[in-house]
């Protein structure tokens, strides 16, 4: 369960969660908030996926 | 602006790629196992860079970039739904592997076939993902067009050089199946990747100082424009998240994406790849970049001609051999997804339909020259419907997603420990696929702001799952009356 449960943190994120991110301000680097948003969550996947195989080999 | 330069540089290059790989992919044993999914070798490097091959196409290159320059922020889905693709992959992939490698199996439609006992759903799977497969190598050929256009500043005859493209790529996969394509696509994701830091990276530099600068200048012009409509528009909020979901879904559906699964070596290299494959999902950012320079200095451009506004820039403002090695790596990300789909259809068509379906050509030698054959049947599909209908990049490629997506709810409940009866599968894919079909056909891509393949999808569930009940309430009431 703990291993659906973080993949699934990302991916709601990039889909449930974009309406409440979809405005320009505050700019990130120059990029609008919506786009930084979705950069960060992308940036931030492969950590949550490489917990969830951290998870997989203890088992 | 010298077009015998730029399409020598395109040309040469294609050429070489060619020897590359054909040289690279020498056996001495060609059987089907090797010839369509590699010989279950691949380990995590060179699956990755088969995978990101097939994944990253014309489509990525121009269409992203068009949308980017046509449309704003609904372009940023792209950026989404392959990083949520690979994270369902991570444990959608490793057991479909662990199946085919004990059964053996070499396309999606055994995989059904195998799971739900059924040959005839086998034959069924083929022919949809045969259907939406050469409207996809069709998309392909229409980047093609754009680029060697483009390339030769108007003056080529874009038909025979389309054509002529063509022909050389259906010869090599011809000769070298998967392991051709992947290492092909070695010199494809190089090239690529440059021609994308160049696009995204230097055009804004030139024109606005920096990547930064092109967004405030888009936001200057158009404020709304990096943003999504917060409503239920075609293309607001709600179509954005529920594309995002069917695309993700529909990601690895592709027939050929499904047997690329097959080429890994175990488990293991499935699951590092669904861990890294989101960092390739950033090099799109760089498109988008390209996308609105465009907009900003090559302004006006309409609806499919959008796919080629950043193109139009280096063309406009560039020396001739930037913009042949700019072109050459877009001819590469047409054509290499090219091959891989073309071998795709080609083995679904000669195992499944051929040989489950009219007991054609079922063994090795005899399934290795259909499925050649095939590749050359499928090519010249694809060329003639491009020759007849030349269609923009991106409403193609959603259909088609629409279309194989429906696969989705089979996959998963094959790798449940109760199943549904094939009858209920196929009745679902039918039932999904019809929905796609009325859709396409009033080119209505959404309904209540959501996009209508998801409503397939759940016509699809529905219909599978009903059908399902019915015969199993039928099954038992059998019983109880002898």
């Amino acid at each position: 369960m703990m291993r659906y449960a973080l993949a699934a943190v990302p991916v709601a994120m990039l889909t449930l969660a974009i309406p409440f991110a979809n405005r320009v301000e505050p700019r990130v680097f120059g990029l609008p908030f919506l786009l930084a948003w979705i950069v960060l969550w992308i940036l931030l996947t492969p950590a949550f996926l490489g917990a969830v195989s951290r998870l997989d080999r203890s088992r | 602006m010298n077009p015998s330069v730029s399409l020598g540089i395109v040309g040469a290059g294609i050429f070489a790629v060619l020897i590359f790989a054909t040289l690279a992919s020498r056996r001495t044993v060609v059987d089907p196992q090797e010839f369509i999914v590699g010989g279950r070798s691949f380990g995590a490097l060179f699956l990755w860079i088969l995978l990101a091959g097939e994944i990253y196409t014309s489509f990525t290159f121009l269409g992203a970039a068009g949308w980017a320059y046509g449309r704003g922020a609904p372009a940023f889905y792209i950026l989404c739904y392959g990083t949520i693709a690979f994270t369902l992959s991570y444990f959608l992939l490793p057991p479909i592997w662990a199946i085919a490698k004990e059964r053996g199996l070499l396309t999606e439609a055994d995989f059904f076939a195998e799971r739900y006992g059924s040959r005839r759903l086998g034959i069924l799977v083929a022919c949809v993902g045969f259907a939406f497969l050469v409207p996809y190598v069709t998309l392909q050929l229409s980047g093609l067009e754009i680029l060697l256009r483009i390339a030769g500043y108007s003056t080529l005859n874009s038909t025979t050089t389309v054509g002529v493209a063509f022909a050389l790529m259906t010869g090599f996969v011809y000769l070298n199946g998967l392991r051709g394509t992947a290492w092909a696509s070695v010199v494809k994701d190089l090239a690529v990747v440059l021609a994308v830091l160049f696009a995204g990276i230097a055009l804004p530099i030139r024109f606005f100082g920096s990547p930064a600068g092109v967004v405030d200048r888009v936001l200057a012009v158009r404020p709304h424009w990096l943003t999504l409509a917060n409503d239920l528009s075609a293309q607001g909020t709600l179509w954005f998240v529920s594309t995002v979901l069917l695309t993700a879904l529909g990601f690895y559906m592709w027939p050929q994406s499904f047997a690329a699964i097959f080429a890994a070596r175990d488990g293991n290299v499935l699951r590092q790849n669904a861990i890294f494959l989101p960092f390739y999902q950033l090099m799109l950012l760089l498109v988008y970049f390209a996308g609105f320079t465009a907009l900003l200095v090559v302004p006006g451009l309409k609806g499919p001609a959008a796919d080629q506004s950043f193109l139009l820039v280096v063309q406009r403002y560039y020396p001739s051999w930037v913009l042949g090695l700019v072109a050459f790596a877009g001819c590469l990300a047409a054509l290499v997804p090219a091959s891989g789909q073309i071998l795709g259809a080609a083995s679904l068509f000669a195992k499944n339909v051929l040989g489950d379906g009219f007991g054609v050509a079922t063994n090795d030698a005899a399934r290795l020259r259909a499925t050649r054959l095939l590749i050359v049947v499928v090519a010249a599909l694809a060329l003639a419907w491009w020759l007849a209908a030349r269609t923009s990049l991106v409403g193609l490629l959603l259909i088609g997603y629409s279309g194989v997506t429906q696969f989705f709810p089979g996959v998963v409940m094959a790798l449940a420990r109760t199943r549904p009866s094939a009858r209920a599968v196929g009745a679902g894919i039918v039932a999904g696929i019809i929905v796609v079909a009325i859709a396409g056909w009033r080119a209505t891509p959404t309904l209540f702001g959501l996009n209508v393949g998801l409503f397939a999808l759940l016509v699809n569930a529905t219909v599978a799952f009903a059908t399902n009940a019915i015969r199993r309430s039928r099954g038992s009431a059998q019983l109880a009356t002898p």
